[in-house]
């Protein structure tokens, strides 16, 4: 039987393309344009083609290099947290226990509040003078003076970690909790049978079944977190040490430097794609 | 089989593909192509009409501004309003707030304007004028000044300013009132270091160090001397230590520059100010001082209502002394009138009433600021208030830092970033002041 070749489906699909083409390929497509040029607005009469030079000053540029480094620090740490607190989350929420509707809503509250938010609440706790985490910690004899943790290059990284690793813990919680409830009981009740102990049901049952989840959850979280801008500059502007590829970008987007933030911008978009590419191809290879 | 292994690889390399644009996209949501510049003589012969354009019946002016907190939000819907109901010439302002935000406002608002934005007129810092004067974006006022029968009660050197931020002879920027940093201190504290108000620059390191109190004998400071702004905006009172050494802003490098910096971390790193100074911004030294945790900080005329409400007569001011040389900030606020605007003389008749009329003396007495209308500054209300005269006794020295295409960077990233650098130990005074140098006039 021959099938009927129909417009429809096309005509349906389409005002979401070109959505698309317009907010994702258009401004992309600019972006890489404007890498190779000298597109800076505040010097609108030498704006001009300049080949590769962008690139060449951002490897150089020594404010790019460690702002490279530490975003591999930011993401390694952020997501790996952030993987290890949501899946313990996610394990105790899949259990039964009286006010589990409560925390299972309540554990939700970082992952909805704005990171502009989310920025504000962290630098008052971490506030050198006021915060409550100086409070607590005298009070308990930690500390004899208080620490300027945002405000000093020790404790600013650290402290700014600690927020994208509590934001980001109930979206892992959350997709790893859907993926639970779809492991089989069978293959517990058999290990069971077997003599598995509780480590061993994590290792050989629940983690294998939830694989595919964890792979894409942990994938999309090292690109947004790479990605993201509002936690770092609402509580240092990438100041003290804590100046990530994204924040170094924003910051020369916002100073009108297009050019060269637009470069900088396509080298962070190539190394995700390094990142990106092997894992979801041999996520499908597996699946294949 | 194999197709549909070929299928599910190129999903995934469009899948990724497509993930990591994500972090492009921000990046090439750019503005428009800024516009050629147009020929002088055509701007002459529009700019020459201007003033002939309709009186601007039924005309609405869209004015966006920033309010430094929500009392002088009200008091700017305030002037609107009575501008709206008495001006006589059926002109409407709608006034649209937008957040300081450190100084992004200009960058926003630039933004905005290179994407088509309608906004008409804007509040205003000179530091800008170069980016949009260079992109064609502001009107000329020239005419429309000259024209104004108010023109006279507005200082000479005033006008010479805004011609100095647009690099020409021509006028793009309205005066508005100004905002001369000084010194705040409180006077209790004073008497408890028992020191009087000091009169030279070392005079006032020798009152910062003897004002860092422990006040209750437990070994830890409970005052300290003064509230460092290491954050966005520091950049205004940093520079008074740099001229207190002799130094300037046209040449950083200098011995005496380098010494003006070393003065400002040396107060940091002998606890003189607050340990959490280095990331301090405008809220924080004011929170700071308000809470009796700092004794002195810089700021101006438009903090002093909350000072005075907080403390009364135990808040007072003075000056930035002066030492080899004497340099305070003088924290401008003007408006412009967008090329764009469809009705510039319209939109001039709102400046002018800011400038100069009803508007000047509410938002000036609202707010604290200096006026700039002769008439105005007259008033009962600006000779006997004591933040006002530290303020008047200051405009002789009061300066602004170079105006410059980079100087919008500087203070937003440049300064800030630099500044943790030194107050840190990463940089020397030395080091942090080259790069200062360096990045001003790149």
């Amino acid at each position: 039987m021959v099938k009927k070749r129909s417009i429809w489906p096309y005509l349906l699909v389409a005002p979401a393309v070109l959505v698309i083409l317009c907010v994702v390929f258009v401004p992309v497509i600019n972006a890489i344009l404007m890498s190779f040029q000298s597109y800076d607005l505040r010097r609108p009469k030498d704006i001009g083609f300049t080949g590769l030079a962008n690139y060449i000053e951002a490897l150089g540029d020594a404010k790019f290099q460690s702002a490279f480094f530490k975003t591999i620090i930011w993401v390694v740490a952020g997501v790996g947290f952030q993987f290890l607190f949501g899946f313990m989350l996610a394990l105790l929420l899949n259990k039964s226990f009286k006010g589990r509707g409560v925390v299972r809503a309540v554990s939700m509250i970082p992952w909805v509040t704005p990171g502009v938010l989310i920025g504000l609440m962290w630098s008052w706790i971490y506030d050198g003078n006021r915060g409550v985490l100086n409070d607590i910690l005298m009070k308990l004899h930690l500390i004899n003076d208080k620490i300027p943790f945002l405000a000093q290059d020790g404790t600013a990284f650290p402290g700014v970690i600690v927020t994208i690793i509590w934001q980001g813990i109930p979206f892992f919680a959350l997709m790893l909790l859907a993926a639970l409830q779809g492991v089989s009981t069978d293959m517990y009740e058999a290990a069971d049978i077997d003599g598995a102990v509780g480590w061993q049901k994590l290792f050989y049952i629940t983690i294998p079944s939830i694989k595919n989840t964890i792979f894409v959850t942990a994938l999309l979280r090292v690109i947004w977190v790479a990605n993201s801008v509002d936690v770092i500059f609402n509580m240092t502007e990438g100041r003290f040490g804590t100046l990530t590829m994204s924040v170094y970008v924003y910051q020369k987007g916002n100073a009108l430097d297009l050019g060269y933030a637009s470069a900088m911008a396509i080298i962070m978009a190539l190394c995700l794609l390094v990142v990106a590419i092997p894992y979801l191809r041999s996520n499908f290879r597996e699946e294949g | 089989m194999r197709s549909k292994l070929f299928a599910k690889k190129t999903m995934a390399l469009t899948m990724a593909a497509l993930m990591a644009m994500g972090a492009l996209a921000g990046c090439g949501s750019k503005s428009e192509e800024p516009a050629p510049a147009e020929a002088p003589a055509e701007t002459g012969g529009d700019q020459a009409e201007a003033p002939a354009e309709s009186t601007g019946e039924g005309v609405t002016i869209k004015f966006q501004y920033w309010a430094d907190n929500t009392d002088y939000s009200q008091l700017m819907q305030d002037i609107i309003a009575k501008f709206n109901a008495e001006n006589g010439k059926g002109i409407t302002v709608v006034g649209e707030e937008a957040p300081w935000d450190g100084g992004s406002y200009s960058e926003n608002l630039f933004n905005a304007k290179m994407g088509g934005g309608d906004v008409d007129v804007s509040t205003w810092k000179l530091t800008s004028t170069p980016l949009f004067v260079n992109n064609d974006l502001l009107a000329d006022l020239t005419p429309f000044i000259d024209a104004w029968d108010k023109k006279d009660d507005i200082d000479q050197n005033m006008y010479d300013v805004m011609k100095q931020a647009g690099g020409s002879d021509s006028i793009y920027v309205m005066p508005w009132n100004v905002q001369v940093l000084y010194v705040y201190y409180r006077p209790s504290i004073f008497e408890q270091a028992q020191i009087e108000v000091p009169t030279t620059y070392e005079e006032f390191l020798t009152a910062i160090e003897k004002c860092t109190l422990d006040t209750d004998g437990d070994g830890k400071t409970d005052v300290y001397g003064f509230g460092m702004r290491g954050s966005n905006g520091g950049q205004e009172p940093w520079g008074s230590f740099v001229h207190g050494r002799g130094g300037s802003f046209e040449d950083m490098t200098t011995a005496e520059s380098i010494q003006g910096m070393q003065d400002f971390i040396d107060i940091y790193n002998k606890g003189f100010v607050p340990p959490s100074a280095a990331g301090d911004g405008f809220q924080q030294i004011i929170d700071n001082f308000k809470s009796g945790l700092t004794a002195m900080t810089i700021h101006h005329t438009g903090s002093s209502a909350q000072m005075v409400e907080t403390f009364g007569d135990d808040v007072s001011a003075f000056p930035f002394p002066a030492g080899k040389g004497q340099w305070t900030s003088m924290g401008d606020t003007e408006t412009v009138i967008f090329e764009s605007c469809e009705n510039k003389e319209a939109a001039f008749e709102w400046v002018a009433y800011l400038a100069a009329g009803e508007g000047q003396k509410m938002w000036c007495e609202g707010t604290g600021n200096v006026p700039v209308s002769k008439t105005v500054q007259a008033g009962d209300f600006f000779q006997n208030d004591r933040f006002m005269k530290a303020s008047i006794d200051g405009q002789s020295y009061a300066g602004i830092l170079p105006i410059l295409d980079t100087t919008t960077e500087w203070i937003s990233t440049i300064w800030p970033e630099t500044m943790s650098q030194a107050l840190t130990g990463k940089l020397s005074a030395e080091e942090a002041m080259n790069t200062l140098q360096e990045e001003l006039y790149r």
